[in-house]
């Protein structure tokens, strides 16, 4: 297993709350590989954010280890750029200036000039032209996100963190925007591909755009399974979603999640 | 906008009144400088029409007509009750046009105690913010420290700065530096305090933001809190100015040389009380002049704001 980029130890985490503590995460283990793409799904509450939360660095666990390249994690670190559902842009800089100041804090060793330069670059990637003076409260939500996403991949960091970043999106917007980061993050070419740990409660954001799913159960929050997404690539989702076997495995996940709930509320009927 | 609304204005309509009025025969004992009240009327109607080719927006011109209106009426009544029918005492109201007469002959003095007086104020206001601001930000930043700081600062801004003048004379040599002084004081703690509650008021998800890009100590005081609570610290430092020319033109008038509070108070101890009231319409004007150009300032830094 020590190929991998990440590696996720016997990891368990309390959370304080109002002076109780909880069990948010329990013993959970998996591992990322380099290039990968891994999303973690499970029903709100599973403790999935606080994952991403201990791998940004942001929360320290309270047993187990996480580990990048083999060496323990601590703290923030600049090989790792985070999207988050709100927020993730400074509301008192420009789009421009918030890619330019990302590169900064990620590669010293640039030019200002040239990070605006890059900047630029980004924000055509991302569709934003003639978007970069624009400060983020002149921007829609998704424009923010597609804002975001520049940014984070400007940065060019070996990993990326994404946190429900597109689930304040209207739905049309949603599917647009997955498909942008899936051209993106397919089109880095296989050697170059970020390794991307993508939170989601979205079945279908999950399988259009992981190679590996971790389905996790609530209270506390443990590994119900892992599940390799059977799908090739480069996907199209209009492709991907005829085939009777996406509607195969999108019910097996469906089940895995569920089952979960059934189980918890012993037995009771399910009303969704 | 179409020529109608930018130029068939009530405001005009008012002005025409003014200029007319000014024809009824002069009741008062004294003098009223009618020449004078036309040469600011006219001179005001000229910058309003030529605004009013100029200005873009609606409401801008329609603000700048208001006030305009809201002028020629103040001069209007003011012109009928002195001069015209002469209803006030003439001895402690002067006719408008005596005032604006006054502020002509009187203008280089006026312009000496107005830079005297914002000189005080803002050299005492800027060194407030130059140590308030960081401060403010460490001290918030490290929050352990800011719950203590909170409760100090609410202590020492509950005393009135004016109350610092005995013991600041005792301490310092000259007007000027016990004015600055007491200034300081008056702004230090409503922007140390505004600054802290910014800081401790910023979201957390900018914070968390800011930490997963890594920024140092430094950036992460000055890029990210400074701006994130540029708000609140704007607060204090409205309150601060204010206090700022209260308690200076109160103090001019106890013990100053110069300045708008010693020219008020130096001419009513004479009974010239056209000087006076001049006085006191300018310190008006700079006030807001003061009060406009910081409120630009704040819409400028604030602009990424809704």
């Amino acid at each position: 297993m020590s190929t991998n980029k990440i590696e996720i130890k016997n990891l368990t985490v309390n959370y304080t709350e109002n002076k109780k503590s909880f069990n948010a995460l329990h013993d959970v283990s998996f591992g990322v590989g380099k290039g990968e793409f891994v999303s973690v799904i499970g029903a709100s509450g599973c403790g999935k954010s606080t994952l991403l939360s201990v791998l940004e660095g942001l929360y320290t666990p309270a047993g187990g280890r996480v580990e990048i390249d083999g060496k323990e994690l601590h703290g923030t670190g600049t090989e790792r750029g985070v999207v988050f559902q709100h927020y993730s842009l400074f509301p008192w800089m420009t789009t421009r200036n918030n890619i330019a100041f990302g590169i900064k804090q990620a590669r010293r060793d640039i030019k200002k000039t040239e990070r605006l330069k890059i900047a630029d670059e980004f924000l055509h990637k991302v569709g934003l032209d003639g978007f970069g003076s624009k400060y983020p409260s002149q921007l829609s939500g998704g424009m923010q996100q597609r804002a975001a996403i520049a940014r984070a991949l400007a940065m060019n960091t070996e990993i990326l963190l994404m946190d429900e970043p597109f689930s304040a999106i209207d739905a049309k917007n949603r599917v647009i925007l997955q498909d942008l980061l899936l051209d993106l993050w397919e089109g880095d070419g296989f050697e170059q591909r970020k390794t991307v740990v993508f939170v989601t409660h979205d079945i279908d954001e999950a399988i259009l755009l992981s190679d590996k799913i971790v389905v996790l159960t609530a209270h506390p929050g443990t590994v119900h399974e892992v599940v390799q997404v059977p799908f090739e690539r480069p996907r199209r989702r209009e492709d991907l979603i005829k085939t009777d076997e996406y509607g195969k495995f999108r019910n097996k996940l469906l089940s895995l999640l569920y089952n979960d709930i059934a189980e918890r509320i012993g037995g009771e009927e399910v009303v969704l | 906008m179409t020529w109608k609304k930018r130029f068939l204005r009530i405001t005009h309509l008012l002005f025409a009144v003014l200029i007319l009025i000014q024809f009824l025969p002069d009741r008062s004992t004294k003098e009223v400088f009618t020449g004078s009240l036309l040469v600011f009327a006219i001179a005001a109607e000229a910058v309003v029409i030529i605004s009013s080719f100029f200005i873009k927006k609606e409401e801008g011109l329609s603000l700048l007509l208001d006030i305009a209106g809201f002028i020629y009426v103040f001069l209007i009544i003011w012109t009928l009750a002195t001069a015209k029918f002469n209803i006030l005492n003439d001895m402690l109201f002067p006719a408008p046009g005596k005032v604006i007469h006054q502020f002509a002959e009187d203008k280089e003095k006026i312009l000496i105690n107005i830079k005297s007086s914002v000189g005080i104020v803002l050299q005492g206001f800027l060194l407030a913010i130059i140590v308030a601001i960081p401060l403010g930000l460490f001290i918030g930043w490290n929050a352990r420290l800011g719950n203590a700081a909170s409760y100090i600062t609410k202590f020492f801004s509950s005393i009135p700065p004016i109350v610092y003048i005995p013991y600041g004379i005792a301490l310092l040599p000259t007007f000027r530096s016990v004015s600055v002084f007491v200034i300081f004081l008056a702004t230090f703690w409503p922007v140390f305090a505004g600054t802290m509650s910014g800081v401790l008021g910023v979201d957390k998800k900018v914070i968390d933001s800011a930490k997963v890009l890594n920024v140092s100590k430094p950036e992460m005081l000055f890029s990210v809190i400074l701006p994130a609570s540029l708000q609140q610290i704007f607060l204090g430092c409205n309150q601060g100015l204010s206090v700022s020319f209260i308690l200076l033109t109160s103090a001019e008038m106890i013990g100053a040389r110069d300045g708008m509070g010693y020219y008020v108070k130096y001419y009513s101890d004479f009974g010239d009380y056209t000087r006076t009231i001049t006085g006191l319409l300018v310190i008006g004007f700079v006030v807001i002049a003061v009060t406009f150009l910081f409120n630009k300032l704040q819409s400028y830094l604030l602009r990424w704001k809704r």
